[in-house]
């Protein structure tokens, strides 16, 4: 299950960040997702490989929590985005796959002409379409 | 790098080097207490030693040198696994005690100079202690041999009796550590013997005796004689005293070792070497060959190998116990391990790791966890002091810290410590990261272990290349956490705090919040609640947090303040937020505003009303006194207010929280140097010079607030702010004396506790001329207060705030002086003259609206529209005019809802002070009212030419009634213009049969209208604009006797000017316009009883009605109407005559053309047909022309039916025309002409004598041409039906 997804802004500003669980663990999450930018900017600083790797947007399992794990996606804005689920045998094709269809939301957010680039995301649709595709996510690596 | 010279190198030379045994007598401990230390204690700073140089050589032979080394001796009865609990208790002793030490109130560091700091520095020091002491509680261990005592120290004191015997004694099995009983060491271990002489005592005599005694008993070489406290009775001061390091607690430092002089302090020395080198590294090196012999005798070598294979094969059955099996001292497992000590011990770490090696697998096929975690952990160390394969080194600590994990709790003590050797490790290979996970993995149930191992965690993050930054801060909050699970708050501060300088500056506002109200809530705890209300305030304005976690952070808050005991006065404080861009400054110098509405309208729109009636600024300036000139040369940036007037300031204040604040006691903050003194000494300075140096020091500051501060007053506001809103407040602040005033802030009360403060920004752009108001807060917030003056206060008496369009009222301007001064030279301007028309002062007393009535001739000289204070000019008031005291001065204004919609008036007064003297002479008052003009009655006209009669037109009224619930009497129409003339056509009973008008009722009505102009004079054009006098008519029934109103009377006629000037905008000047006025009432009944209302008077003014239809010239045909003439004899002639008038102000050429026509349709339509051929191609056909002609619906029945008429009769033989066909004249503007006529009859009959077309142009310039499409250049009419009847003459 995911518990948590955020945006982050090229200057790592939070963009954007919900939980999915019911309990209080909003400062939690926040920290984690706060510190895998340090490994977000270690990826990113010191890639391990190159050619077919460099326009890769996936970054992977950024790193495992006890309880989580935490995966995260660089755009080519340098947004990034960041996934913390419960899960600890999900396929990397399903992230990718989540994050594809999170970037196509985060898009059609930022290209409404009300958004303020670099400030927080309030869209209610951009809300609504995030948790169906994370409850999207929890069906498929379900099934 | 040289592994040896690492932390952790040194770390290893420090804690693995061969312990030594001592037992002692209480005699001998006696002896050194003297000293204030333990035998132990005493000897200890001479155990390490850094230049040894022994000889050694390994187990092959291969000699090297041992330079430096160290022995740690302990008691015997220290010699035992350390009791967990005291030594938890002394691990929280020692970082309590850190935490002491921590200066709370200073700065916390920044991330920026954390960076830029090595590792010492950043760490706090007592890390490395703490990590000492915490590997030290794991020494001792049976599973390890290193802790084992290499030799025993027997130290018996020469006071001792029978100290041979003693020895014995003390080598008593009962007495020894429970790892030599229990058979886990060989308990024969290398023994030395040291009788401790005391010269204080006795002579050295006896000692020397006991000496030889034991060297005979003992052996020679392992006997040795301790001489100490040979001081005499006199303090041997030390510069570095070397116990003290090794003494704990807090004896002063300069008694330990008071009685040991140099001489004592060689023999130690030399003692301890001699132990060391002789005794101790011979053994050892001894011993290793011993068992290396051994080993390689039972293990090593193929058939050793496959023997013990087989042989642990067969023991495979073993119970899977933590500990493993118990292995002896001389079991071969034993002994391979305590080479493996030794050998690393004395630095022969090839010989360690063979060693450690083989025994490995052993305990590892005998599921000896325990034992092969320690040979895992000794191989890391081993490979780490080679300094080779660092990944085995790694791979080894790994596996020796999980292998510990694994076998439970009591591994656990030792897992950290193998996890510090390897993070250590790391360290020492710059491995940061990989070290702070590795801390990260130590951490176990205890808070407060974990909290150090997390915070040197976050230090290891900070340390990697590149610093992990968010981790770094992420661990400190995790470690902070702990502390404060485990009490340690001072600890948790300091952790928070580092914190803090991460999260600074980002965005991330839950954590910040979470950080800063942490910090807050302890440095409550603590009783520091200054610091914890600095730390408070950071998440006051938490607008992203839920509304409890608001409620919360809010209570604890001003719970912390309360306690503080006082109230802070915090700048920049953020709830409530303060809207900067919404501060508005109002304030009065010259302009002065009778009520706040006035004071918002834009200043361009005041200084465009009031442009001709004030004196233009320099002028005013040259006139004013010196003072003020150079008040204001000094000044001239600042602005100008007068003392007892306040200035008003507002400002917004919004609350970013979802819960209600509650805000009190809001006031300005201001400063007001008083220079009144000043500037007298000023003016005096030409006389009396002296007193200039009492005045400057009169210059004083008043920043006090209080109320009783004499120099101002300042006003203040409570209120309270629901979640999420905003409330503009106004504050004020009134000068009483002369001076310089600035404003420099906002001040509040959150709470009734804390005192919020908002200094203005102080980068203020300069006003260019001084004489604007401030608005936004860039301004200037200076004010010059100059001493006071008089101000007009006006309002205007029942000034509606509705009406209905055309009301006409009768209101009462008020203007009051409170002041004792007098003003002079009033005048006044009226932004709408249409809407608002100033009086005079004669009919301040008259009755409304009976003063409109029409008087009787001679009565009428009163009040007559006077044109010249008509629109945009400056109303004088009479010079006499004066305003003082408590009368006010009442002038008549007359307001008329001109047009339906929103109307802002703008009325501006200005007056002149009467004590000449004052700084400022003139002031303006500005008024403004805004006024909703409700539609009521639409009246629209219009008037066609009546085709009867030349000059003469028919009117007609349309009326609606557009108002939802009024109705009105229609009293009169007045045409304007004494050229006019009106009259009903009907009787009005018959147009009003209900004598009013409802709500949403229309009305037609028709009248006449002549003119009587005669021709066109150069007079006639003066006279519209002369008095308007004009002709009325009443609509009222017969009965009523109600008298008409005078349109020439003073309202009606300057209103009337006004609509004429502004609907002539539309309607270019038509000489032949009409102008209308109805004048209706409102239904009495309407009007609720109980309110005085006013009586009404509506008054609707329709303006340039152009009489002229479409074409300029009009013509009438005259002639007999009826004739008798005998046809049998001839046929008749008949003259007539045509009277064509030009009305339109350019020369007219009219041509009139005649055709015979046939009595039938046909020949109309071939008429038509003719027409359409003129070559003018002009649109004015005749189909077209008898419509224009026949423009107004109620007369085209009339004509039509005629018209029909007329061809309906047409059977009668046809006359002709005779004479000219066509004839051409040329018309002067605005004159009449006679065209004779002629047509021959040849049959009685009637006959309709409109076959003739007219055709018209105007031969005028071009500006007739600018002339809207209403009058045409050219047209064609079609002449009037005009009926001849001829009869047979009898």
């Amino acid at each position: 299950m995911i518990v948590c997804v955020a945006v982050v802004g090229h200057q790592n500003n939070p963009l954007y960040i919900q939980s999915f669980t019911e309990a209080d663990d909003a400062l939690k999450l926040h920290h984690i997702v706060h510190c895998s930018l340090d490994v977000i900017d270690e990826r990113v600083n010191n890639p391990k490989k190159s050619g077919s790797t460099l326009n890769e947007t996936f970054l992977g399992l950024l790193y495992p929590t006890e309880n989580y794990k935490v995966y995260g996606y660089l755009t080519n804005t340098k947004v990034k985005f960041i996934v913390v689920t419960t899960d600890l045998d999900v396929r990397d094709a399903d992230v990718r796959n989540f994050f594809r269809k999170f970037h196509v939301a985060y898009v059609d957010a930022v290209s409404n002409p009300f958004h303020v680039p670099g400030k927080k995301i309030t869209s209610r649709t951009f809300a609504e379409r995030v948790s169906t595709i994370v409850k999207s996510f929890g069906l498929s690596s379900a099934g | 790098m040289d592994p040896a010279s690492t932390p952790l190198g040194k770390l290893l030379l420090d804690e693995i080097t061969p312990v030594v045994m001592v037992l002692s007598t209480p005699l001998v401990e006696e002896a050194c207490l003297k000293n204030g230390l333990s035998l132990v204690e005493m000897l200890s700073p001479f155990c390490v030693f850094n230049n040894i140089d022994v000889p050694v050589r390994t187990a092959s032979d291969q000699p090297y040198r041992i330079q430096k080394f160290k022995l740690r001796l302990f008691y015997a009865s220290d010699i035992r696994h350390p009791n967990l609990e005291v030594a938890k208790e002394r691990l929280k002793q020692v970082i309590t005690r850190a935490g002491e030490k921590d200066d709370l109130y200073s700065e916390p560091p920044q991330t920026s100079n954390l960076l830029s700091s090595s590792e010492s520095e950043i760490q706090p020091s007592w890390f490395e202690f703490f990590n000492k002491e915490l590997v030290r509680t794991m020494s001792f261990s049976d599973h390890e041999a290193f802790d084992h005592p290499v030799a025993c120290l027997l130290v018996v004191s020469s006071k001792d009796e029978q100290p041979i015997n003693r020895f014995v004694d003390l080598f008593n099995t009962n007495k020894l550590p429970s790892l030599l009983n229990d058979g886990a060491m060989d308990p024969k271990i290398l023994k030395h013997y040291l009788l401790v002489h005391d010269y204080q005592d006795s002579d050295q005599e006896k000692a020397a005796k006991i000496l030889t005694d034991m060297r005979s008993t003992f052996g020679l070489h392992d006997c040795q004689l301790l001489c100490i406290n040979s001081s005499d009775h006199e303090m041997v001061e030390r510069q570095d005293n070397p116990w003290a390091p090794y003494k704990s607690g807090d004896s002063p430092s300069q008694r330990l070792g008071c009685f040991l002089n140099v001489d004592d302090y060689n023999e130690i020395k030399d003692l301890l070497q001699d132990l060391s080198s002789k005794h101790i590294i011979p053994y050892m090196e001894q011993k290793i060959r011993a068992l290396n012999q051994e080993v390689s005798a039972t293990r090593k070598g193929f058939r050793n190998q496959i023997k013990n294979l087989w042989w642990r094969k067969g023991k495979e059955d073993v119970a899977d116990s933590p500990a493993g099996p118990m292995y002896t001292f001389s079991s071969i497992e034993s002994q391979i391990r305590v080479l493996g000590d030794y050998a690393f011990m004395l630095r022969d770490y090839e010989l360690a790791l063979s060693n450690y090696r083989l025994i490995s697998t052993d305990y590892k096929l005998d599921k000896a966890w325990k034992r092969y975690a320690g040979i895992q952990e000794m191989m890391g160390l081993t490979f780490f002091m080679l300094d080779q394969s660092r990944k085995e080194a790694e791979y080894c600590m790994e596996n020796a810290f999980n292998t510990y994990l694994k076998i439970g709790s009591s591994g656990q003590q030792n897992a950290t410590r193998c996890g510090l050797w390897w993070v250590e490790m790391l360290k020492a290979r710059d491995q940061h990261k990989d070290a702070a996970v590795v801390y990260f993995r130590i951490c176990d149930e205890e808070p407060l272990h974990s909290a150090v191992m997390l915070e040197q965690a976050s230090y290891c993050y900070l340390l990697s290349k590149p610093p992990m930054l968010r981790k770094f801060g992420f661990h400190l909050v995790l470690s902070g956490d702990q502390y404060k699970k485990s009490d340690q708050i001072k600890h948790a501060i300091r952790t928070y705090r580092t914190a803090v300088s991460v999260f600074e500056g980002t965005t991330w506002g839950h954590i910040k919040d979470h950080v800063h109200f942490h910090i807050g809530e302890w440095y409550a705890i603590l009783g520091m609640y200054e610091l914890a209300v600095k730390h408070m305030l950071e998440v006051l304005a938490c607008t992203h947090q839920s509304k409890t976690m608001q409620e919360l952070f809010l209570k604890d808050f001003l719970e912390t303040v309360q306690k503080t005991g006082k109230t802070f006065e915090v700048l920049k404080l953020q709830l409530p937020k303060l809207n900067i861009s919404s501060l508005k400054v109002a304030f009065e110098d010259h302009r002065t505003y009778a009520s706040p509405v006035a004071a918002s309208v834009r200043e361009c729109l005041w200084r465009s009303l009031e442009e001709d009636m004030i004196p233009s600024l320099p002028t005013a300036r040259t006139n004013w006194l010196e003072l003020q000139s150079k008040l204001v040369s000094k000044y001239r940036e600042s602005n100008v207010c007068v003392v007892g007037e306040a200035v008003k300031v507002d400002i917004e204040f919004k609350n970013p929280l979802q819960i209600p604040i509650s805000i009190s006691s809001v006031s300005l903050l201001c400063d007001l140097s008083a220079i009144s003194d000043e500037l007298n000494s000023d003016a005096l300075s030409s006389t009396v010079g002296p007193q200039n140096d009492d005045g400057s020091s009169n210059l004083t500051t008043n920043r006090d607030m209080s109320s009783e501060n004499f120099s101002f007053s300042s006003s203040e506001v409570d209120f309270s702010l629901g979640g999420g809103e905003t409330t503009l407040v106004q504050l004020m602040v009134t000068p009483k004396v002369e001076g310089i005033l600035q404003i420099s802030g906002v001040r509040w009360k959150l709470s009734g506790s804390v005192v919020g403060l908002h200094k203005f920004d102080s980068n203020m752009k300069k006003i260019t001329k001084g004489r604007r108001k401030a608005k936004p807060p860039c301004d200037n917030l200076k004010f010059i207060v100059i001493k006071s003056l008089p101000k007009l206060e006006g309002s205007i008496h029942s000034l509606p705030e509705k009406a209905y369009a055309g009301d006409l009222r009768h209101l009462m301007l008020a203007l009051r002086n409170p002041s004792e001064f007098t003003v002079q030279n009033l005048k006044m301007k009226i932004s709408h003259p249409r809407f608002l028309n100033i009086g005079s002062h004669g009919n301040l007393k008259t009755e409304f609206p009976s003063c409109l009535e029409k008087k009787m001739a001679s009565e009428q000289s009163g009040v007559h529209a006077n044109s010249n204070n008509l629109s945009q000019t400056v109303f004088l008031f009479p010079k006499e005019t004066l305003i003082q005291g408590e009368m006010p001065l009442l002038w008549p204004l007359w307001l008329r809802a001109a047009v339906p919609g929103h109307i802002s008036l703008y009325i501006s007064v200005y007056y002149e002070m009467g004590d000449i003297s004052s700084v400022m002479r003139y002031r303006t008052l500005r008024m403004h009212y805004n006024l909703q003009v409700l539609p009521s009655l639409d009246v629209s006209f219009q008037v066609s030419p009546c085709p009867s009669r030349l000059q003469e037109f028919l009117v007609r009224m349309d009326v609606i009634n557009r108002t939802s619930s009024e109705s009105f009497h229609v009293h009169q129409l007045s045409a304007v213009g004494h050229q006019w003339e009106i009259s009903l056509l009907q009787p009005v009973e018959a147009i009003f049969p209900s004598e009013s008008l409802m709500a949403g009722q229309a009305l037609t009505c028709f009248f006449r209208l002549k003119s009587c102009r005669k021709s066109l004079t150069s007079t006639d054009k003066v006279s519209t604009l002369s008095p308007l006098l004009g002709s009325d008519v009443s609509l009222r029934p017969e009965g009523s006797n109600e008298p008409l109103f005078d349109i020439s009377c003073s309202p009606l006629a300057d209103f009337h000017l006004c609509e004429r000037l502004h609907q002539k905008m539309s309607h270019q000047g038509d000489p032949n316009a009409v102008d209308f006025i109805l004048i209706s009432q409102p239904l009495k009944d309407n009007i609720t009883p109980g309110i005085a209302d006013p009586p009404h008077l509506f008054s609707h003014h329709a303006c340039h009605c152009s009489t002229s239809s479409t074409s300029p010239i009009s013509w009438l045909v005259d002639g007999p109407r009826t004739l008798f003439h005998d046809f049998s004899t001839s046929l008749r002639e008949i003259n007539l005559k045509m009277v064509i008038y030009n009305s339109s102000e350019a020369v007219a050429s009219i041509c009139i053309n005649t055709f015979d026509s046939t009595s039938t349709s046909g020949h109309l339509s071939e008429g038509t047909a003719d027409l359409s051929t003129y070559p003018s191609g002009d649109q004015t056909g005749w189909h077209d022309a008898s419509v224009v002609n026949n423009i107004k619906v109620t007369s085209d029945v009339h004509v039509g039916a005629q018209v029909g008429k007329s061809l309906s009769l047409e059977s009668v033989p046809p006359f002709i025309w005779s004479g000219a066909s066509s004839t051409r004249v040329q018309l002067e503007p605005m004159s009449a002409t006679e065209i004779p006529l002629q047509i021959c009859v040849f049959s009685p009959g009637i006959y309709d004598l409109s076959n003739y077309v007219l055709q018209w142009s105007l031969l005028s310039s071009d500006d007739s041409g600018n002339q809207e499409g209403k009058s045409q250049h050219s047209g064609t009419c079609q002449g009037y039906p005009y009926y001849l009847s001829v009869l047979q003459s009898a």
